[in-house]
C-alpha cells in the first residue's frame, strides 16, 4: 500500500511489463476500489480519503501523479504499540546505541495499522496549497501463497485502547487492510517462488492440460489472442533454453518494438509497448489461462532519487517502523540506519525539530509543548478553527483540501490521531513554518525546490532520535549531536561510570539503595541512581574505577559467607541472593535481546536470555590482579578459581546465546 | 419463550447472546441462574493466536505428536502467556433424554487497563493468520476492543487491591480486651459523634445565618456526603477503623460509617453519614452497594463469570482442554506453574470436573482421527443414528448474532457422544464397555488442533488401527544433515551411514532444520548417539557426515529446550544451546531426575498422529 505509494515517488511513467516470475503474488497491495472518509473533528472539516484493499489500485494510480506533482509530502503512522516493556522506554540514561536498540525493538515487534499520506501542491493561480490527504489501512496479512510480512505482531494494550478512544476502525484494518512486503522480503519471496517455479517446470506438460475457454467475442480478438499465445510461448521456450542470457542468445523477440525484452528485478521480462487497453486485457487473459508461470504486471518506474521532499513528524519510532516495513530488517546500528534511510528518502524534515529549533516559531508557539495538534492550532489557526475573525497580524499560508469524488459517501472523520489527518496537520505546520522561515511560495511558484532552499537547509535530514535524548541525528552522516534547547534532568552522564544492578529485593526502595551505596562509597562518589523499572537500576558513580570496585566488592561478599558479608553495609542490597550487577554494556546487551515475547520486568528479561551469573566484572582490566588480591585477603575460599572459571564459562554461553538469538 | 430447535446440526442462524460492557451487569444475573439450573457448562474461546496455525517461521512451537504431556504443557503455557482471549463463549446446558437445552452466551473480552495499573496485560501478541481467519468469519473487532469486558486474575486482583483499596465496608468484629488507649479513643469519638449528631438533628438552627452555619461546620468538622450531613473521623490504623465502626453502630441506627480509602494500603478516615430515615438509610446502602459492585466489576470484570462457573461445581465440557485451560489459568487465576502436575493441581482448585472432548474423541475408537468438531460431527452423522435435538431458548433481545456458536457444536457433539457411550452395548460398533461420562473427566489430551477451515470434513484417514505408542527413548533428533529437503531423501541417506538404520525406522521433519527419527527397538538411538560422539573410532560415511556437521540429541535435549523456553529460532539452534548448557545445569538435572522416572511410563507417544 503505502509502500507502493511510497515507492511511486518520482516514478516517471507507468509501463506495462510482463515478467516470467510470479511477481504478481509479491506485489504487495494488489487489489483495491474506492471509498472515502469524512472529517469533522474540533471544528475542522477535512476530507481524508480512506484507502483499503477495495480501492487501493485506483488510488495508487492517482497517487503516482499527485506525488510527482507535489511540492512536498507529509506522512504519519499509527502503530499497535510504542514499547514492548516499561524498561524499554526511552531514558535520558540511554546511550545513543541503546536508544537505537530500543526503537529498533519497537519497530520490529509492533505493526503499522494506518499510514497517513498527504500530498501538497502549490497552486499559483489560487495562491494556496492543494492538499490531498489519504489514510491507508494496513494489515500484515498473508497474500496468496507468499508468507506475509510477519506472522505475529505485538499489541500494547494501552496503545490499542488509545486508538479505540479515537474511534480507530479495527474492522476496516483487519478485514480490508492492505498488506505489504518489505523490499528484502520481496526479494526473498521472489527467490522462493523461482525455485518453486523451476520444480514445477518438470511437470509442465501435465499442468497445461487444463484448458479454459477465453471469451473472445470478436474475430479480431481471436486472432490476436492466438498470435499472442504463440509469441509468449516462443519467448518462454527461449527463456528456458537460454536461462543465462535470453536476450543475447535468444532470437527475434528482443528486436520487436512493441515486444521489448527487458529484465525486471533480475527476471526476464517483456515490456509491452503500444498496445491498446483492450489488447492488454486480452493479453492478461491469455497469460492467465495458458501461462501459469508468466505474470502480467503494471510496474512503476524504479524509484529514482526523487527531488520530492518528505515531511515527517513524530518520532524515530515512526521512522524505524517505516524502515522495517518498507525496506527490510533494521540494521544493527544507528549510523547504518541513517544512511540507509537517506538513500531511500533523501530529503526528510522533522517538523518537531523544525518548530522547536526556530526562535520565531517558538515565540509564536509561546514555548508550549510541541504536540502536533497544539502546533497545528497555534500555527495554523485559519485551518484549525472555523471562526473567520482572525486578527491577521501574521500572514497565513492557504491550504485547500482537495476531495475528488465529492459525492462519495464515506470519508474518514479527520480526527486527531488518525494517520491521514495527522499527515495533513503535519504538512500544514510545515508550510506555515516555511513561510515563517522566509520562504515565499507566491514568488518562486514556477519551480519550488524546497530540497535546495537555503532557508530550509539547516533543517533537512535532521531528526530527533527520541523525545528525551537531547540530541539530533543527521541522516546524511549518521552522526548525533546535542541540541542546546533541550533541558536535561540528569546533567552529565558518563556511561563508563555507570553500573547496572537488577534482581534486588522488591522491598528495597530507591532511597534504601542510595543510602546503602553512600555508606559504602561515600556520599560524594554517588551521582545518581536511576530506576529502569522496579527490578533494575543504573548507578552512576563519580569515577570510572568505582564501577569496578563495586562489582568486585559485590562478588567478594557473595563468595564469602562469613560475618563480614553479613555485616557489610552492601549486604542490604544483596538480600534475597538474586541481585545481579554488571557494567553499562550489559544494559545494552539486554536491550539488544529481541525475544519475541519481551518480558515486562527487566530482571525477567535478563533471565530469559540466559544470564546465569551474578556479577560480571569487566574483563581484561588492570583491576583483575587487584581482584585476586582482595579476594585472598578477605576469604580463603578454595573454589575461587573454579568460580571464576565457571563464571567466564557462563559469560561465554551468554554471548553465544545472544549471538544465536 | 420462543425456542430454536436444531435437529440436524445447523448452527449458523442460531442466536447467541452477545455480552459486552453495556449489558454485562444484566447478563451476569441471568447466566448465574442459568448455570445453577444446568447440568453441564460448555466453554469455548477465541484467541489472538495459539501456535496451532501453520506458521512457517516456527513450526515446532505448536504441539506436535512427538510431545509428551510435559512438553505439550510448556508449549501451551507459552501460548497462554503470549496471546490474549478475545471471546469467551459459555453455554450452560442440560440433557433430557434426546433433548438438549442450551443457553449460549458469548462474552467479548479485551484486556483493557481499567485501573491504570498495567494489568491485566501490558502487551499481547496477535497472529496475523488468526486474525485474518477471524475476519473471514465476520468477527467484530471493534465490538471487542471498544466494548469488550476486561478482567483481572485472582492473583492480579490481590495485587491491585493492595494498591487501590476499594471497599467501604468493614466487618465489625467485637474487639476483645480493649487497651486503655482504645477506650480513650472510643470515648472521645463517641462524644464527638453524638454531639455532632445532636447538632445536626437540631432543626432550630436551620434559621441561622450562613456565617453561623459555616462556623458551626468548621467547629464540628461536619461536611456533606452527597445531600446528607456527614463527618470525618481521622484514623491511623485498621484497628481504629474497627473501633469507629463499633461505636457508630452503638450510637444510633441512622448513622452509616463509610471507610474512606487512601491510595496507600491503610485507610485514612471513616466518614459517618447521618440518614434521615430508615428508608433513606436503605437508599444510601444500596447506593454504596452498587458503587462496590462497580468497583468489583472494575477489578474482576469478566472473571466473575469464571468464578460463577467455578463455584457452581458443574461439569465443564471443552474441546482441546489443555489449550483452553492454560489460558484460563493464566488469565483468570494466576501465572502458570512450571510443570504440568502443578498445573493440574492448581486447576483442580478452580474447576473440579472437566471433560475434554478431545480426550473423549480419542477414547471413542472410530473418532480417534477426528481433527475438529465439524469432522467428528459429520462422521457421527454418517455412521450412527443419534437422535439429539438441540433446543436454544430465544432471548428477547436485539443484536443476538451467531458469534460464538461454536460452543453449540461442542454441546451437540458432547450430547451425541454421551448418548453413544451410554448405549454402547446396543451400538453396532466395537465400543468399549460403557463408562459414565464422569470417568472421562480431568484427563486432557494435548492435541495439535488445526485451524477450522471451511469444508474440512474430508473423508480421509478414518481407518481404525491399534494404537502405536513409542517410548521417548526411541526418539532421536537429528540436524546438520545438509541438503536433504524431504523425509524420503533423508531416510535414504541415513540407510547408508549406520547399522542401526538397517531396522525399520521413521523420519519426519520437525522444521526445516531438524528431523526426528523414531526407532523400532530400544537402544538404537543410544548406540547411534554414542558412535557419533566417538567419531575418532568410527569411520566411513558416518564420520564424514559428523565432520560435515551432522548432530543428534535424545529426547532429554528437546525437553530441556522446552523447559528453558528456547523458543526463538529454529529447533536445531535451540537444541545446540540446550546441549551447550549441559555442564552448568548438572545440579538442576539431578534434582528433576526422580521426577522423570515417575512419569516415564506416561511418556508414551501416539505414533499414529505422526
Amino acid at each position: 500500500m503505502a509502500l507502493s505509494g511510497f515507492r511511486a515517488f518520482g516514478s516517471r511513467a507507468i509501463t506495462q511489463t510482463i515478467t516470467s516470475a510470479q511477481y504478481r503474488h509479491l506485489h504487495r497491495f494488489l487489489s483495491s476500489a474506492a471509498s472515502t472518509t469524512t472529517s469533522g473533528g474540533s471544528g475542522v472539516s477535512v476530507a481524508v480519503k480512506k484507502v483499503t484493499l477495495s480501492n487501493f489500485c485506483s488510488v495508487l494510480d492517482d497517487l503516482r501523479i499527485r506525488i510527482r506533482e507535489a511540492d512536498f509530502v507529509a506522512i504519519d503512522l499509527e502503530m499497535t504499540g510504542v514499547t514492548s516493556a516499561p524498561w524499554r522506554d526511552s531514558f535520558e540514561f540511554d546511550r545513543s546505541d541503546v536508544r537505537y536498540l530500543k526503537v529498533k525493538d519497537s519497530a520490529e515487534k509492533f505493526a503499522v495499522v494506518q499510514f497517513g499520506l498527504c500530498t501538497f501542491r502549490w497552486d499559483a493561480c489560487q495562491g494556496s496549497f492543494i492538499a490531498h490527504p489519504l489514510n491507508f489501512y494496513i494489515f500484515p496479512r498473508k497474500v496468496l501463497s507468499v508468507e506475509g510480512p510477519t506472522d505475529e505482531f505485538l499489541c500494547q494494550t494501552t496503545s490499542i485502547s488509545f486508538l479505540a478512544k479515537y474511534q480507530f476502525d479495527f474492522n476496516a484494518c483487519i478485514h480490508e487492510g492492505i498488506s505489504y512486503l518489505s523490499k528484502t522480503q520481496e526479494e526473498e519471496a521472489l527467490q522462493n517462488l523461482c525455485s518453486a517455479y523451476e520444480n514445477a517446470l518438470l511437470g509442465f506438460s501435465s499442468e497445461s492440460e487444463e484448458y479454459v475457454e477465453i471469451p473472445a467475442v470478436r474475430t479480431a480478438d481471436v486472432f490476436f489472442t492466438e498470435r499472442m499465445k504463440i509469441r509468449f510461448h516462443e519467448w518462454r521456450e527461449n527463456v528456458l533454453k537460454y536461462p543465462e542470457d535470453p536476450i543475447l542468445e535468444g532470437n527475434d523477440c528482443g528486436h520487436n518494438v512493441d515486444f521489448q525484452m527487458v529484465f525486471f528485478k533480475m527476471h526476464p521480462a517483456i515490456m509491452l509497448n503500444g498496445f491498446t487497453f483492450h489488447q492488454l486485457k486480452l493479453i492478461q487473459l491469455v497469460l492467465r489461462k495458458y501461462f501459469k508461470d508468466l505474470l502480467y504486471l503494471c510496474v512503476s518506474g524504479e524509484n529514482c532519487s526523487s527531488q520530492k521532499l518528505v515531511v515527517y513528524t513524530d518520532s524515530e519510532e515512526d521512522r524505524a517502523s517505516l524502515m522495517s516495513f518498507i525496506i527490510g530488517p533494521l540494521p544493527s546500528s544507528m549510523e547504518e540506519f541513517a544512511l540507509s534511510v537517506n538513500k531511500i528518502l533523501p530529503h526528510i524534515i522533522d517538523t518537531k525539530h523544525l518548530i522547536s529549533s526556530n526562535n520565531f516559531i517558538q515565540y509564536l508557539m509561546k514555548k508550549k509543548k510541541k504536540s502536533l495538534s497544539s502546533a497545528f492550532s497555534l500555527l495554523c489557526p485559519q485551518l484549525s478553527s472555523t471562526s473567520q475573525n482572525l486578527a491577521s497580524t501574521r500572514s497565513f499560508v492557504k491550504v485547500d483540501v482537495q476531495a475528488d469524488e465529492l459525492g462519495s459517501s464515506s470519508w474518514n472523520s479527520g480526527a486527531k490521531h488518525e494517520a491521514g489527518f495527522d499527515a495533513f496537520m503535519t504538512g500544514c505546520v510545515f508550510a506555515q513554518a516555511c513561510s515563517h522561515l522566509g520562504i515565499k511560495f507566491e514568488q518562486d511558484s514556477s519551480i519550488m525546490d524546497l530540497a535546495r532552499n537555503d532557508n530550509l537547509k539547516s533543517y533537512i535530514n535532521i531528526l530527533y532520535p527520541s523525545w528525551n535524548s537531547g540530541t539530533v541525528i543527521d541522516l546524511r552522516t549518521g552522526s548525533e549531536s546535542p541540541v542546546s534547547s533541550y533541558k536535561r534532568k540528569y546533567l552529565k552522564i558518563e556511561y563508563a561510570n555507570i553500573a547496572l544492578i537488577w534482581g534486588f529485593s522488591s522491598k528495597l526502595k530507591p532511597n534504601d539503595i542510595e543510602e546503602c551505596l553512600c555508606k559504602v562509597f561515600g556520599t560524594a562518589s554517588l551521582i545518581s541512581v536511576f530506576f529502569l523499572d522496579r527490578t533494575a537500576a543504573l548507578i552512576q558513580f563519580n569515577k570510572m574505577e568505582l564501577v569496578n570496585d563495586f562489582l568486585v566488592l559485590k562478588d567478594m561478599l557473595e563468595k564469602d559467607d562469613g560475618p563480614v558479608s553479613v555485616l557489610h553495609p552492601l549486604a542490604k542490597l544483596l538480600e534475597g541472593g538474586n541481585t545481579r550487577a554488571a557494567d553499562y554494556d550489559t544494559y545494552r546487551d539486554i536491550c539488544s535481546s529481541s525475544a519475541s515475547t519481551s518480558k515486562i520486568l527487566f530482571a525477567d528479561q535478563a533471565e530469559a536470555i540466559g544470564i546465569r551469573w551474578k556479577t560480571k566484572i569487566r574483563p581484561a582490566c588492570k583491576e583483575t590482579s587487584e581482584l585476586d588480591v582482595l579476594k585472598d585477603s578477605v576469604s580463603e575460599h578454595q573454589s575461587n578459581k573454579n568460580d571464576s572459571e565457571k563464571q567466564s564459562q557462563h559469560q561465554f554461553s551468554f554471548e553465544e546465546m545472544l549471538n544465536s538469538l | 419463550m420462543a425456542a430454536v430447535a436444531i435437529g440436524k446440526g445447523r448452527f449458523a442462524g442460531v442466536p447467541v447472546k452477545q455480552v459486552t460492557k453495556s449489558n454485562f451487569a444484566a447478563a451476569i444475573q441471568q447466566i448465574k441462574a442459568d448455570i445453577e439450573a444446568a447440568e453441564f457448562v460448555a466453554i469455548s474461546t477465541r484467541k489472538t493466536g495459539d501456535f496451532s496455525s501453520s506458521s512457517l517461521r516456527h513450526p515446532w512451537r505448536r504441539v506436535l505428536p512427538i510431545d509428551t504431556s510435559e512438553t505439550a504443557y510448556l508449549k501451551s503455557k507459552l501460548a497462554a502467556e503470549t496471546f490474549e482471549l478475545f471471546q469467551f463463549a459459555v453455554c450452560p446446558f442440560s440433557i433430557r433424554g434426546s433433548k438438549v437445552v442450551a443457553i449460549p452466551y458469548n462474552f467479548h473480552l479485551f484486556p483493557r487497563d481499567e485501573l491504570t495499573l498495567g494489568m491485566p496485560s501490558y502487551s499481547f501478541a496477535c497472529q496475523t493468520s488468526f486474525l485474518a481467519s477471524m475476519a473471514r468469519e465476520g468477527f467484530d473487532f471493534n465490538a471487542c476492543i471498544y466494548d469488550g469486558l476486561s478482567y483481572l486474575s485472582r492473583v492480579e486482583e490481590t495485587k491491585a487491591r493492595e494498591r487501590k483499596s476499594g471497599s467501604w465496608m468493614l466487618t465489625v468484629t467485637s474487639s476483645q480486651n480493649p487497651s486503655v488507649a482504645d477506650s480513650i479513643f472510643k470515648e472521645r469519638i463517641k462524644s464527638r459523634v453524638t454531639h455532632w449528631r445532636k447538632a445536626c438533628k437540631d432543626t432550630s438552627q436551620a434559621k441561622d445565618g450562613s456565617l453561623v452555619q459555616s462556623l458551626r461546620k468548621l467547629v464540628l468538622g461536619g461536611e456533606f456526603y452527597g445531600s446528607r450531613p456527614g463527618m470525618s473521623v481521622d484514623i491511623c490504623s485498621e484497628k481504629q477503623a474497627q473501633l469507629v465502626f463499633e461505636i457508630v453502630e452503638q450510637i444510633s441506627d441512622d448513622l452509616v460509617p463509610i471507610l474512606i480509602p487512601d491510595n496507600g494500603v491503610q485507610p485514612k478516615a471513616v466518614r459517618v453519614v447521618l440518614t434521615s430515615s430508615e428508608e433513606d438509610k436503605m437508599v444510601l446502602l444500596t447506593e454504596l452497594q452498587s458503587f462496590e459492585d462497580e468497583q468489583n466489576l472494575k477489578f474482576r470484570g469478566f472473571r466473575q463469570v469464571i468464578d460463577l462457573i467455578s463455584s457452581s461445581h458443574k461439569t465443564i465440557v471443552s474441546h482441546n482442554c489443555l489449550h483452553d485451560f492454560t489460558f484460563i489459568h493464566e488469565k483468570f487465576l494466576g501465572p502458570l506453574p512450571e510443570t504440568v502436575a502443578e498445573f493440574m493441581c492448581s486447576l483442580r482448585l478452580l474447576f473440579s470436573n472437566v471433560v475434554d472432548l478431545n480426550h473423549l474423541l480419542k477414547e471413542f475408537g472410530p473418532l480417534r482421527k477426528a481433527k475438529n468438531i465439524p469432522s467428528a460431527l459429520s462422521y457421527l452423522k454418517r455412521h450412527y443414528f443419534v437422535p439429539i435435538e438441540l433446543e436454544v431458548p430465544e432471548q428477547a433481545e436485539d443484536g443476538n448474532k451467531s458469534h460464538g456458536n461454536n460452543v453449540l457444536k461442542l454441546v451437540f457433539l458432547f450430547a451425541k457422544l454421551n448418548m453413544l457411550l451410554k448405549n454402547a452395548p446396543s451400538s453396532r460398533s466395537a465400543l468399549e464397555q460403557a463408562k459414565p461420562i464422569e470417568d472421562y473427566a480431568n484427563i486432557f489430551n494435548p492435541a495439535s488442533l488445526t485451524l477450522h477451515e471451511p469444508g474440512d470434513d474430508d473423508e480421509t484417514g478414518w481407518q481404525i488401527d491399534s494404537t502405536r505408542r513409542v517410548s521417548t527413548d526411541k526418539i532421536l533428533f537429528l540436524w546438520g544433515f545438509g541438503g536433504a529437503t524431504s523425509a524420503v531423501e533423508l531416510k535414504h541417506c541415513l540407510l547408508q551411514i549406520h547399522p542401526v538404520f538397517v531396522e525399520d525406522f521413521d523420519v519426519r521433519f520437525v522444521d526445516k532444520t531438524c528431523a526426528v527419527i523414531v526407532f523400532e527397538t530400544l537402544g538404537s538411538a543410544e548406540t547411534l548417539l554414542k558412535d557419533m560422539h566417538s567419531v575418532d573410532t568410527v569411520s566411513g560415511v558416518l564420520r564424514d557426515m559428523v565432520v560435515e556437521g551432522l548432530r543428534a540429541a535424545g529426547y532429554e535435549a528437546y525437553k530441556k529446550v522446552c523447559r528453558l523456553g528456547l523458543w526463538e529460532g529454529d529447533l536445531a539452534d535451540s537444541l545446540e544451546i540446550a546441549l551447550a548448557e549441559t555442564v552448568e545445569d548438572l545440579c538442576s538435572l539431578s534434582k528433576t531426575d526422580t521426577n522423570e522416572n515417575r512419569w516415564k511410563n506416561e511418556m508414551m507417544i501416539d505414533l499414529n498422529d505422526l
